[in-house]
């Protein structure tokens, strides 16, 4: 694994920052998910408070120690917002409860819905009485048969009064009440304060009723009677019970509205969870954009709230868990999701009191997508940082790495080079001056090539310390052999003598070349540079190579032009001969040794090429580099003496010394040998 | 000052001092040349050898260059010897070759200057012809041993040379070079030629430097001198 994917794994770890904001939010959510239940359960127990000391305010005052029960005729009086008018139509109200059926023994259904406004008690009822009978004229109220809607109203004095509705035709008309007169008899008069419109319809006939709250007590009986003497609806009841009317405390609204704050809707419940006052509304804030471009990542975050319960919305009264614990007496909160977007609310609920008995609860709701819009704003705010300090992590990792695997690469490639295949050694090391680990690693490099360097040039200098060293002993041999020879030795010793003086021959010229490199490098050193033609020198040169070796064919191949070069002609021409003189060597005696200058193309450009070619065997690949290396002894010749390699270490440095190169290959067709040396142009 | 310490005939036997530190060597050279009829005195280091030259010069001296513990001892030996005779031939017998220690020899006075790759007998050719050289000096010249070049004039029985009658001194290995040369105008000697001609084993690079100080010493008295040519791969010759 290279250290550019170490480091970017590394690098990647810091995505856990994102992982923990999450759960860092999610906690956070939780905290202020609790914090905002008790701040609105603390609203509502102070708005309970308040509430509880003036009870009369909140309450109407009649007894509602009972239970609502509608079915024995309690009736909830929706509040209306606004004034409806009288036209027997109820979309005016709009009351999203459906008028309920009242009970009947034998009368046509009827649907009775009441609501209220500040000064009026409506009534709405449809009967599905498709049969009209209209009321005759004088008739006797409670013995003939018409339709007619009974309405039994007890007065805010607690009067019971009993008025009735009925019509010749359709249209706005008025109460009537049956009075005994002064004379003893019943008498129908009207009540004109009391106002309703009957209106006709297919199936019957609606009639929509308006009462002042001046002559509203705290219970009413609506029956209606048709005119084959059908009842529907609830009678008066003796000892009166049910009928009761659970209505909007007028003023409530108003004072509730002074508690609250903008987004907050409150609700004032009486102890049967029924709604006494609303105000205020839930405010729903728009959605921004910021949520939508957030969302890609929100599934991430977001806590799962598909397990909390639906809020049921209904038009008359409060329920829930948090208001059945407030009716109770404890103080709750609790969480529901709200309508068809499963809007987040939060509902919280405190008991009002009377004495130590609870009359009723307050009831607050408050929308939970703030605080989603909160949380949201700051995860995408830490989803954004932590992405930006992940990939700036990453970023820098990547920088690091890269600087890092180019700095060892440099080392990598210097450590490659530093051994050339010539056995030179380079010394200085990249990356040494710096001073970290990899400075220290080149620092290492160094002292190890620096060590291998004392070594090698020990060893390349051990031939030429050797040469000198065996030289004298050898003197000493030889001429103590001279001297033997002079006193004169027996004819049958001669030939003893003959062989010691083979043997130092040899000895000599073995020490002679291994000092020899030696000598040629302080002779190379020395040289002087001068202008020189090459064609001419190699034309003078191969002339006489060919008076040299009298065996051997030479051709030269040179361009028309003069060939200038600075360089030591000397040396050039000492490189020659080596050249010729391993040339004519492996040469067969049938061959050609061909001799060849001319200008050098491709990335020797700007160069001389000049070629020696023999028609000897091919020399094995693996020996071709390593030909020009001092005493490097890879054949013997023709005459079999020993060849120590130093010829083409010789041409190898005099090539070098002219800035140019030599190198051997193969001819193509594997019958011969090509040497060529590049040389610069002047 | 020669005539104060020295020698007045061949009758008397030529005295040689050999200045070397190895004991086997300097015996083995010793009894070579007094196989030649010399008297050889011989010298284990420079100080004992100084002490001897002080109270008498011998004819001619064989010194090697590194001396015991001191490297460059016979060195310094030439240049005291030197500073007593002007005219006492000089050989630098060593076991160093390299071109440095050659030029640092010849530019001290040295007639000679010889590896010990020598043979016995080239070493007492060579002493024959430096006693040759000098003993010539004495006898009034005869014409058959003088050669002429134009401006060169070679005297080869006193193994002087001059270049437009101004003297040129070269060395005896440099004298037998240039007197090979000169002797056969036109035609090219090789290296063995060369090496031959001036009695010498040296290796090709060491012709090539005696060539190219020969040219430097003749160039000293004429900058305008181009009579040896370079004739490449096979050696040089005289032009006129």
């Amino acid at each position: 694994m290279s250290i550019r994917l170490q480091l970017l794994i590394v690098a990647l770890t810091t995505l856990i920052l994102p992982w923990a904001g999450c759960q860092y939010a999610r906690e956070l959510e939780t905290a202020l998910r609790v914090s905002q239940e008790r701040a609105l359960e603390a609203s509502a127990d102070t708005i309970a408070q308040a509430l509880s000391a003036e009870p009369q305010r909140v309450f109407r005052d009649f007894d509602d120690s009972e239970p609502f029960a509608p079915d024995q005729g309690d009736l909830y009086v929706y509040p209306l917002h606004g004034q409806p008018l009288l036209d027997g139509y109820r979309e005016d109200w709009d009351v999203p409860a459906d008028p309920k059926l009242l009970p009947s023994a034998s009368g046509a259904a009827t649907r009775l819905q009441a609501g209220s406004t500040e000064r009026y008690l409506f009534l709405y009822l449809e009967v599905d009485d498709p049969h009209f009978v209209a009321e005759p004229v004088g008739a006797r109220g409670s013995s003939d048969r018409f339709d007619r809607v009974d309405l039994n109203l007890e007065g805010p004095d607690g009067t019971l009064k009993s008025y009735f509705f009925a019509t010749d035709a359709p249209g706005l008309i008025p109460a009537q009440i049956v009075v005994k007169g002064e004379d003893g008899y019943d008498r129908t008069t009207t009540e004109t304060r009391i106002q309703a419109f009957w209106l006709q319809t297919s199936r019957g006939y609606h009639l929509e009723a308006r009462v002042p709250l001046s002559l509203v007590g705290s219970r009413l009986w609506v029956q209606t009677h048709d005119g084959r003497g059908g009842v529907s609806g609830f009678a008066v009841p003796d000892p009166p019970r049910g009928g009761r009317l659970f209505m909007t405390t007028p003023g409530l609204s108003a004072l509730l509205g002074i508690f609250i704050r903008a987004g907050t809707r409150a609700t004032v419940v009486d102890a049967n969870g029924l709604k006494l006052g609303v105000a205020g509304a839930v405010g729903n804030t728009p959605s921004d954009e910021n949520a939508e471009e957030g969302t890609w990542y929100r599934g991430f975050v977001t806590v799962d709230t598909s397990s909390w319960p639906l809020q049921i919305a209904l038009p008359d009264r409060v329920v829930g868990k948090s208001v059945a614990a407030a009716l109770a007496g404890h103080p709750a909160a609790e969480w529901l999701r709200a309508g068809g977007n499963q809007e987040l609310r939060l509902q919280a609920a405190a008991a009002i009191m009377a004495g130590d008995q609870v009359r009723g609860a307050v009831v607050l709701e408050q929308a939970g997508d703030q605080l989603l819009e909160l949380r949201d704003r700051a995860l995408t705010r830490l989803f954004n940082l932590t992405l930006f300090a992940t990939a700036l992590s990453v970023l820098i990792a990547f920088g690091v790495a890269a600087v890092i695997s180019l700095r060892i690469g440099r080392l990598r490639a210097a450590a490659d080079g530093a051994l050339g295949r010539d056995g030179s050694i380079r010394l200085d090391m990249p990356e040494s001056a710096r001073h970290d680990e990899i400075g220290a690693l080149a620092r290492g490099f160094e002292r190890l090539l620096g060590r291998l360097n004392e070594h090698t040039q020990y060893l390349r200098t051990l031939g030429g310390k050797l040469a000198h060293e065996l030289r004298t002993p050898l003197t000493i041999v030889r001429s103590s052999l001279d001297n033997l020879e002079c006193e004169g030795v027996r004819a049958d010793q001669r030939g003893y003598l003959t062989r010691a003086r083979e043997g130092v021959a040899r000895l000599q010229s073995i020490l002679s070349a291994l000092g020899a490199a030696a000598r040629v490098e302080e002779s190379i050193k020395q040289a002087e540079r001068v202008r020189f033609d090459l064609k001419e020198l190699l034309t003078s040169a191969v002339a006489g190579y060919r008076d040299a070796f009298a065996g051997a064919r030479f051709e030269l191949d040179t361009p028309p032009d003069e060939c200038l070069m600075r360089g030591a002609p000397d040396l050039i021409v000492q490189m020659l001969d080596k050249l010729v003189e391993n040339a004519v060597d492996f040469c067969p005696p049938s061959g050609t040794v061909r001799v060849r200058l001319g200008r050098a193309g491709g990335h020797h450009e700007g160069h001389y090429e000049l070629s020696i070619e023999n028609d000897g065997p091919p020399i094995p690949d693996a020996m071709l580099e390593r030909l020009f290396e001092s005493l490097f002894e890879h054949r013997r010749g023709r005459d079999e003496k020993p060849h120590f390699g130093l010829g083409l270490y010789i041409v190898r440095l005099i090539a070098e010394f002219h800035d140019g190169k030599v190198q051997a290959a193969n001819r193509a067709d594997g019958g011969g040998v090509l040497f060529t040396v590049t040389l610069p142009l002047i | 000052m020669r005539s104060a310490i020295g020698y007045h005939s061949n009758a008397v036997k030529k005295q040689i001092a050999i200045v070397e530190d190895e004991p086997a060597l300097r015996e083995n050279y010793a009894a070579a040349l007094a196989r030649q009829g010399y008297t050889v005195k011989t010298y284990g280091n420079r100080k004992v050898a100084m002490q001897a030259f002080s109270t008498r010069l011998p004819d001619l001296a064989i010194i090697d260059i590194s001396l015991e513990d001191e490297a460059e001892g016979g060195f310094d030996l030439c240049r005291e010897l030197r500073a007593l005779s002007a005219e006492l031939p000089i050989i630098f017998l060593t076991a160093r070759d390299s071109e440095l220690d050659a030029v640092s020899g010849l530019r001290l006075g040295a007639d000679d200057f010889l590896t010990k790759d020598v043979s016995l007998p080239h070493l007492a050719a060579r002493v024959a012809a430096l006693f040759r050289r000098i003993d010539a000096l004495r006898r009034p010249q005869s014409a058959a041993q003088i050669v002429r070049r134009g401006a060169l004039v070679i005297d080869a029985e006193k193994m002087q040379t001059t270049w437009n009658g101004a003297p040129v001194t070269l060395s005896l290995t440099e004298f037998w070079i240039v007197h090979a040369l000169a002797k056969n105008p036109g035609h090219v000697k090789n290296r063995q030629q060369l090496m031959d001609a001036a009695n010498v084993v040296l290796d090709d690079n060491t012709i090539t430097s005696h060539v190219k100080r020969i040219r430097r010493k003749f160039l000293e008295v004429d900058p305008a001198f181009d009579a040896i040519q370079t004739v490449y791969g096979m050696g040089y010759r005289w032009v006129e």
